[in-house]
């Protein structure tokens, strides 16, 4: 068990508040993986060993090479969780192994992941893949799956995921599981414009005969997909029935040609992924904060020194903020020492959210999602990945949702009272809120003759609805009209453990 | 030149098709693919094919270009290209 490093839990600057709402964890231990099942816990990240892939897993953690990736950061880090022998009732001995990990909240899945997101998580898969071939090692599986984002940075989180390698075989049998998970969808979504959050609908990826019917023909023959698309749904068609769905030919290889092949295979994987990711395109949110004519310079300063204030205040570990677009207060809070979740239903904003916290190393973790149509829980009875409410219920200290309110009202048709009732169950304490009162050019916008339904709304209705769950603690009126509110959840306070370290 | 081209042409056809038509079983728990897998498996063997003829490539590059490759000793890289030794 030599060389399983202590993993050092996270510390909260912030008294937990014991109304505030728990955690709840439908996820079941994983079971597609044989040699193992993974246990999400409330707090803990436990991996089971199954007894026929204990010593298996040991020779890894045991290997230079997981203490390379660890050290590099591309894979999570893991230390044993109980002895790796137990007496069993009849006297002898079963061989169990448990790990942990540390837990890397909150879990994103593929499909709430932008463009530059899936290629990077492309791109570590195929980098691990090759530092596992030169130490004589082999990727098993390369799913999205197996990646989570610490921040803006992915992680590889399964660490049965490698296994020794036959030095004189130049197959990667992940080679069809990459193509299908990684490589389709990010073509589907440049040449056809398939949204990857459609990937929640195809859990091993795209076949490549399902591309090749959409494709016109001259696509087909991209160099990116001549053989991963085209190739391929031929050779499906001819040998389908004389392979058995299960063979391959490449082995006896002299050693040194073997893996010459296979990191060849890696490199034009990588050239492939480059070539299939659609370049960065402005949505319709994405230039927002530059754009907006609604905010004068004043009322946008006084905004970010009221909002600054409140971090100070607060001293929040975690925070979410709701409507990140281009993040300019998730990049504050992150700065501030937060540890941030962005959410946001426009890809194209998040994107560039995810590249400013990536150059400026900040921990923001972007998900695209509307929290007005939360992702459900998905896979085998809907319990393999959990729903965006499960992961995100209590964990927050402070929610910030400035300028979203309006959007909930209008567009989503959402009554106050429900929109505080969901502010209270994401936040452990504080609540940020900026109101858009109707005369609002933002707000009428989004009214389209319906004043009289929504025309007549004020601050007050908004405190009132709130009250049941949160007291107003600071306000400011802004130049333009709109009200920022600090808000803390009722009873909730509670002694402080400190400053944030940060 | 034809004279290379004539033995390298078999030999890529003969390693494609001995690897192509030679199975085993692949022991994972991931779907690999049939088409995939068979894209591999040509891919692995047109590879490997280049590495068998990486010298006489290099034979034939230094017989069209004779002032960019000199007659000097020449050393096989991986990617099968040669890099002079001076």
């Amino acid at each position: 068990m030599k060389g399983l490093a202590r993993i050092p839990r996270e510390e909260s600057n912030v008294a937990p508040d014991p109304r505030a709402p728990e955690r709840t964890t439908a996820q079941q231990p994983t079971f597609r993986d044989p040699a193992g099942q993974l246990h999400l816990t409330q707090d803990r990240v436990l991996r089971q060993i199954h007894p026929a892939a204990v010593d298996a897993t040991l020779d890894f953690l045991n290997s230079p090479l997981r203490a390379s990736l660890e050290r590099s950061g591309d894979l999570v880090a893991t230390e044993a969780a109980k002895p790796v022998a137990q007496e069993t009732s009849d006297g002898g001995e079963k061989r169990e192994l448990w790990l942990e990990h540390p837990r890397i909240d909150p879990i994103s899945y593929p499909w709430e992941w932008t463009t530059g997101q899936w290629r990077a998580a492309a791109e570590l898969t195929l980098r691990i893949a090759g530092q596992a071939v030169d130490a004589g090692w082999m990727l098993k599986d390369a799913t999205p799956l197996n990646i989570l984002f610490a921040g803006p940075r992915p992680v590889l989180v399964d660490v049965l995921s490698l296994e020794r390698r036959d030095p004189r075989s130049a197959v990667w049998l992940a080679y069809g599981q990459f193509v299908r998970t990684f490589l389709l969808p990010l073509a589907a979504e440049k040449l056809l414009s398939w949204p990857l959050r459609a990937t929640f609908f195809a859990r091993d990826g795209y076949e490549p005969s399902a591309l090749y019917a959409a494709l016109r023909p001259w696509q087909r023959v991209r160099p990116e997909l001549l053989d991963v698309v085209m190739l391929a749904t031929l050779f499906e068609g001819k040998s389908g029935n004389a392979q058995k769905g299960g063979a391959a030919g490449s082995h006896g290889f002299d050693p040194a040609l073997a893996a010459h092949i296979l990191h060849k295979r890696f490199a034009r994987l990588g050239r492939q992924i480059r070539r299939a990711t659609r370049q960065e395109q402005r949505s319709r949110w994405s230039d927002y904060p530059q754009s907006a004519c609604h905010y004068q310079a004043a009322d946008s300063d006084e905004k970010q020194r009221f909002v600054q204030s409140a971090l100070e205040l607060c001293r929040p570990a975690r925070v979410l903020d709701i409507g990140a677009n281009t993040g300019t207060y998730s990049l504050l809070a992150a700065q501030a020492g937060a540890q941030v979740t962005a959410l946001d239903s426009d890809a194209g904003a998040l994107e560039r959210l995810w590249r400013s916290a990536g150059k400026e190393g900040r921990t923001v973790t972007t998900l695209v999602a509307n929290i007005a149509a939360p992702t459900p829980g998905a896979g085998w009875r809907n319990r393999e990945q959990l729903s965006l409410l499960e992961r995100l219920t209590g964990q927050f200290d402070l929610v910030l949702m400035l300028a979203v309110i309006h959007h909930l009202i209008l567009r989503e048709q959402l009554p106050l009272g429900h929109i505080g009732e969901l502010c209270a169950s994401l936040t452990r304490r504080w609540l940020l809120l900026e109101w858009v009162p109707p005369a609002d050019p933002m707000y009428q916008e989004w009214l389209r003759g319906r004043e009289h339904l929504y025309g007549a709304f004020t601050e007050e209705d908004l405190k009132q609805a709130f009250a049941a769950f949160f007291e107003v603690v600071d306000r400011k009126a802004l130049g333009n009209g709109r009200v920022l509110l600090l808000l803390e959840r009722s009873g909730a306070r509670g002694p402080q453990t400190g400053p944030n370290p940060a | 030149m034809r004279k290379v081209l004539l033995l390298t042409v078999p030999t890529v056809l003969i390693i494609v098709g001995t690897m192509t038509l030679l199975e085993h079983r692949a022991y994972a728990y991931t779907d690999p693919g049939t088409g995939l897998l068979a894209i591999q498996t040509a891919g692995s063997a047109l590879i490997a094919a280049g590495w068998y003829l990486r010298r006489k490539i290099y034979a034939v590059v230094r017989r069209i270009s004779p002032d960019k490759y000199p007659t000097e000793e020449h050393s096989p890289t991986e990617d099968g290209e040669g890099t002079s030794r001076r």
